[in-house]
């Protein structure tokens, strides 16, 4: 299984989820095979991918919220999993690519190349709905009970690395404001964007 | 504590929901005050207070208006998360700060950090607003807390031990 599977199973079941890419590699290919509104395309703050999902998650407990993690970003930010474990959003649907890589610098090897098993960590850390998948069927069946029944979820895929797709330069404020618009963020944050 | 009611006032007058944190000792009446109205507040503690900056941002776009408290070693922590997330995208929260190293510290660990963060704050173009006079807490904060709002931006409150008495509560 290679990232470009997983980005098209996921947005093939998307619905109106709202979706948070990791920088690099993951938002280059959810903007290459599933561009749509609700995706939040990140372009920096490695380690902030899951974070930026459970402040959603918490902000909008109507919509499912998706996050395509990077495994290097997650292990920056490992105490974001204790966090979302106590906070609890059962909307939250935290998908990790394990490539075992930092792909976007080159591909150096990380600790998920070896011993370091981020279920188990996720586990550890108190997330109620943990799930591995490592081949497309597994994946299925994982997104069709992770995007239905309560969270928070976190959902390891390890895949295999083929490189990603052509970097599309997205501008952050034009994806900002169209992803707002899609998750109704606008209204409560600054009301006098919606009446100009 | 009147200076942590008028901080608190001024919050809740801008709507603000969601408050993560990461404990600073001259806080403690801010978030004691948080924690006794969860009808308006929503209290969330960080493991570092970057993650703080990823939680806001995600609340920001979902509609939710949040405040991020810490000290000021905590701000060091935050650097990367303003810079490439809240700043290029244009997330507004206010910070409440409490300014440690400075009049009536003890802790050498807490200087360079506390000495740092205004031209720390200024290099990043982020608004800083101080809270060092009682009669102007109220109308600070909530001025400080709706520029952040509307402007897309993180605006700094930096609470003075001038105002708080520092750590121990008085030097
Ligand atoms: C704070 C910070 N350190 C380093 C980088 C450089 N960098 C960009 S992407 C990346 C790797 C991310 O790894 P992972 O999350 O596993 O995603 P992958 O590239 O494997 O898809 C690194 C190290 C950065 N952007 N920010």
């Amino acid at each position: 299984m290679e990232r470009q599977d997983v980005i098209r199973a996921v947005a093939a079941r998307a619905g109106d989820a709202l979706i948070v890419a990791n920088l690099g590699s993951n938002a280059y290919d959810l903007h290459t095979h599933g561009h749509r509104p609700g995706n939040l395309y990140m372009r920096g703050a490695m380690g902030l991918t899951g974070s930026v999902g459970l402040g959603l998650a918490m902000a909008r407990p109507d919509r499912r919220v998706i996050v395509l993690d990077g495994d290097g970003s997650l292990l920056m930010n490992l105490g974001q999993l204790a966090t979302a474990a106590a906070e609890a959003p059962a909307n939250l649907v935290h998908i990790v690519l394990v490539n075992g890589l930092w792909q976007e610098t080159g591909g150096q090897r990380i600790a998920t190349a070896g011993r370091a098993d981020l279920a188990a960590i996720a586990r550890g850390a108190g997330i109620a709905e943990v799930a591995e998948a490592a081949d497309l069927d597994a994946l299925s069946r994982v997104l069709d009970r992770a995007l239905a029944a309560p969270g928070p979820w976190l959902v390891a895929v390890r895949i295999q690395e083929r490189g990603a797709s052509q970097a599309p330069n997205t501008d952050p404020m034009a994806n900002r404001d169209e992803f707002m618009r899609a998750a109704e963020g606008f209204v409560a944050v600054a009301p006098q964007y919606e009446r100009a | 504590m009147p200076w942590a009611d008028d901080v608190v006032a001024g919050f809740r007058s801008q709507q603000v929901r969601l408050v993560v944190y990461v404990a600073d000792k001259v806080l403690v009446p801010v978030l004691d005050r948080i924690a006794a109205d969860p009808g308006q507040f929503r209290l969330v503690p960080l493991t570092r207070e970057e993650e703080g900056i990823g939680v806001l941002a995600g609340a920001f776009f979902g509609g939710m208006r949040g405040a991020l408290l810490m000290q000021s070693s905590g701000f060091g922590n935050t650097l990367n998360g303003l810079a490439s997330l809240a700043i290029p995208y244009q997330v507004g929260f206010p910070m409440l700060i409490s300014v440690r190293g400075a009049l009536g510290e003890t802790n050498k660990a807490q200087v360079p950090m506390g000495r740092a963060m205004p031209e720390l704050l200024a290099s990043l173009g982020l608004p800083r607003y101080d809270l060092d006079r009682p009669e102007t807490v109220e109308s600070v904060t909530r001025g400080a807390t709706r520029q952040a709002f509307t402007t897309g931006r993180p605006v700094a409150l930096l609470l003075s031990s001038l105002l708080t008495g520092g750590k121990g509560g008085g030097f």
